[in-house]
């Protein structure tokens, strides 16, 4: 039955952040082309906090629940190829409270998560690197960094 | 007023009051006056003249003010020193969660409509926190006590749904005053003044088959051009007259049943109208839209006649007419309103014209009124009982003494010289959809039946969901709600549209449904199995939910007895004395013109059921039967008034 509780704690998640979210995030569970609404697999909007180089950028970011969850943290996904010290090539976010081993705890809502997130774009962590190139930049040159930054919040325009 | 040893108790008690209207000023004035110390009140109304014969923590100064602020400033004039705190608000705003309900030791609920006692009912489950919940009808009244896993919740059992009649009754075979009037009221003025989009079943027995209703469709339209005299008298004609011709012409319904009289309006007006030009001009100095009124026109003044076919034909056509030469922007728009004057007075004389065609007697135009708006008067020594009672059960409560709670009815008539009878609390029913896990179970044609039928049917009708989310396993095929964007609004609105089966994610026989609503802390879940065929009859719907009530054999009987209730109430029904006022409004907006009107005996939805005999604990054991008697002879009488 824990496909059950994840569905459960799905719909929760889902009228809890329908109810009151943070502004300018976006959370929903994904529509397939025939129409069918899946819980499982949330697509997210990640506004870049104001006054840092992420502002003006709203980062897609998709969240992929297991039947495990909550015991299990979703799989949290930017477009492969994104440029951030702590996210893999695949696009998948390495951050400590979306580990089962370290941080993640059963508890903490989607909110929570996407809010971490966005502390995460302008905080990254050096200790924890997933790509190479967002590591190195971030180290080595912090002027190109910004610059790559800057240009990544352009290339994700508001949607509206 | 408390007795000393109750102070403790009631002094660090926290307590939430849902309402502040006709029970409302009593509680609130018994509750500061017993020493409670701590009372927060919400009610989202303001203050009406109509309130003022009853609700006496308010002053004519105050209409149009908060109830629950002004109740509040009235109170502390009294007892300056005690905290009372108001929220003019809607109790089922998101603001009230179970966390804010969580604060309070006790709830109290002095409301008017289901809606909202449901509301509170799911909130106060979710919070734990005891509910006290309240009602009366005229002479009537209860209290009831709710104590999470200990007595039944406000929904263990079934209440009656707003009265519904079957179709046929309505629209062939009226034997009721208030048959002719739900005829009037939800098909005749729906069809000619309403959303044209709506189904209407006005036509139905008058011409079967598709092809021909669809030229029905065209009688109701104003034509270009067309006279409105003449327009009106097509319609009179239609209805009274061609569309009885043509159910008569069905030999094999009237074999049991009187024959009605097609009814022209030539029978009674001469064709050259003369009589009907001309009396505008008595109106015509009121261009005040509310103020249109065919009486007025016509001359008529005393709402308590009873109007004879021809005055009720006069008023029918003035009345149709002044809705289309001075109201001509809403109709299309227009729902029966009990305080619009001109929509009282066409329903009025339609309904009665068409009991003059079944041989119904016929009803004054506030007879009609009263009916037509479910009209109830409420008498203030009620409500005082009422909040007395409520303060002793929330003493009790607050003192966990559990042994001597009582649900408590208030009668009308003295039974064995008591006028309130205490009841022991039920245990909560293991089988109810809100405070048990037990998952419901539907008989639908997953093959025919679209997801709006189930939505509005089961979901909103029965369930009580205003906001509903309703899944099947992690797939949601519905939600609704202002916060959705345009995609999602409009994905769902494709699925309304689906039937069960072909939904992106096909329901179909053995599918779990989970439907859980975004205010109220609700999820239930049912259990589909697919059924080919319905009674059209005793299954209107289509559908047959059960395990939530006794249910598919009361909903249907429900329906089947009000077609006849004089001859079912007979039986004896305990049920009713917990269910016939709990849906009246009490504190419903009322003039002095508004008739005591009979509420339509819930009490004959009950035959048939079996659990509540059992359950009932009369205290004093020789009441049984005497209260029985009582309770039929409040039917009785009730029925005769209509």
């Amino acid at each position: 039955m824990s496909g059950g509780i994840a569905r459960g704690r799905l719909a929760e998640e889902r009228k809890a952040w329908r109810k009151n979210h943070p502004h300018g995030f976006v959370a929903k569970p994904e529509t397939l082309s025939d129409g069918t609404v899946n819980l499982m697999v949330w697509h997210c909007t990640i506004p870049g906090k104001t006054g840092t180089d992420w502002e003006g950028g709203f980062f897609p970011l998709t969240l992929h629940f297991s039947e495990d969850y909550p015991s299990k943290p979703p799989k949290c996904k930017f477009p492969p190829g994104f440029f951030h010290p702590n996210v893999y090539p695949s696009g998948t976010v390495c951050l400590s409270i979306l580990n089962e081993d370290s941080g993640w705890r059963p508890a903490i809502t989607v909110k929570q998560i996407l809010v971490g997130i966005q502390d995460l774009l302008d905080q990254p962590n050096p200790a924890d690197p997933a790509q190479t190139e967002g590591y190195h930049l971030f180290i080595q040159d912090a002027t190109e960094y910004k610059k790559r930054v800057r240009q990544q919040a352009k290339q994700y325009p508001p949607l509206v | 007023m408390a007795s000393l040893k109750h102070l403790p108790a009631v002094k660090g008690a926290k307590v939430l009051m849902v309402g502040a209207g006709g029970i409302g000023c009593e509680l609130l004035k018994t509750l500061a006056l017993s020493g409670f110390q701590d009372i927060h009140i919400i009610d989202m109304d303001t203050i009406e003249v109509s309130n003022l014969n009853r609700q006496f923590l308010f002053r004519q100064s105050h209409v149009g003010q908060s109830k629950a602020k002004v109740a509040r400033e009235a109170v502390l004039k009294f007892r300056p020193h005690i905290s009372i705190t108001p929220y003019h608000a809607n109790v089922k705003d998101s603001d009230f969660n179970v966390d804010f309900f969580k604060q309070f030791n006790v709830v109290l609920n002095g409301l008017d409509n289901l809606d909202a006692r449901r509301h509170v009912n799911r909130l106060c489950l979710a919070a734990d926190v005891p509910l006290i919940e309240s009602g009366t009808t005229g002479f009537l009244g209860q209290v009831t006590v709710h104590v999470k896993g200990r007595t039944e919740c406000y929904e263990c059992q079934p209440k009656p749904a707003p009265k519904t009649y079957p179709v046929c009754t309505i629209t062939s075979t009226p034997s009721k005053f208030v048959h002719c009037i739900v005829w009037a009221k939800e098909l005749l003025f729906a069809k000619l003044f309403g959303d044209k989009n709506q189904a209407n079943d006005l036509n139905v027995r008058s011409s079967d088959g598709a092809s021909s209703s669809k030229q029905a469709e065209d009688v109701f339209e104003h034509r270009k051009d067309e006279d409105i005299e003449q327009y009106g008298r097509r319609i009179y004609d239609h209805v009274f007259g061609y569309n009885i011709e043509v159910a008569l012409s069905n030999e094999e319904t009237w074999k049991n049943r009187n024959r009605p009289k097609p009814i022209y309006s030539s029978e009674f007006m001469p064709n050259d109208l003369s009589q009907q030009n001309g009396s505008m001009e008595k109106n015509g100095a009121a261009n005040d839209i509310s103020s249109v009124s065919a009486m007025a026109s016509l001359g008529m003044k005393n709402p308590q006649d009873v109007w004879s076919l021809k005055e009720n034909s006069r008023v029918f056509l003035e009345a149709l007419k002044l809705f289309f030469l001075k109201r001509e922007k809403e109709i299309g728009n227009l729902t029966f309103d009990k305080d619009d004057q001109l929509a009282v007075e066409f329903v009025t004389a339609a309904a009665n014209i068409r009991a003059a065609s079944f041989g119904i007697p016929l009803h004054s135009l506030f007879e009609a009124k009263g009916i037509a708006g479910n009209i109830v008067h409420a008498v203030a020594t009620t409500n005082a009982i009422i909040a007395g009672l409520i303060v002793i059960e929330a003493i009790k409560v607050l003192k966990n003494d559990t042994k001597n709670y009582r649900m408590t009815y208030c009668l009308e008539h003295p039974t064995r010289k008591m006028l309130l009878m205490p009841v022991e609390p039920f245990e909560p029913n293991r089988s109810c959809y809100v405070c048990s896990e037990t998952p419901l179970s539907l008989e639908i044609n997953t093959h025919h039946a679209k997801l709006r039928d189930f939505v509005e049917k089961i979901v909103k009708a029965m369930l009580g969901m205003s906001l509903p989310l309703i899944m099947h396993g992690s797939a949601l095929l519905y939600e609704i709600g202002d916060d959705l964007d345009e995609e999602m609004v409009a994905n769902y609105a494709a699925n309304l549209d689906k039937v069960l089966s072909e939904l992106p994610t096909p329901v179909t026989s053995g599918t779990m449904l989970t439907i859980e609503d975004l205010q109220q802390e609700l999820s239930c879940q049912i259990n589909i199995k697919h059924r080919e065929e319905f009674d059209e009859e005793k299954e209107p719907d289509g559908m047959v939910l059960s395990g939530w009530t006794q249910a598919p054999s009361v909903v249907k009987d429900d329906k089947e007895s009000i077609a006849n209730a004089g001859s079912t109430s007979n039986e004896p029904s305990v049920e009713a004395e917990k269910n016939d006022e709990i849906e009246i409004p009490p504190e419903k907006k009322r003039k002095l013109s508004e008739i005591s009107e009979a509420v339509y005996p819930d009490l004959s939805s009950v035959d048939g059921d079996t659990r509540n005999p059992d359950k009932l604990q009369v205290l004093d054991d020789d009441d049984e039967l005497m209260i029985f008697d009582n309770w039929d002879s409040v039917t009785d009488k009730k029925i005769r008034m209509q």
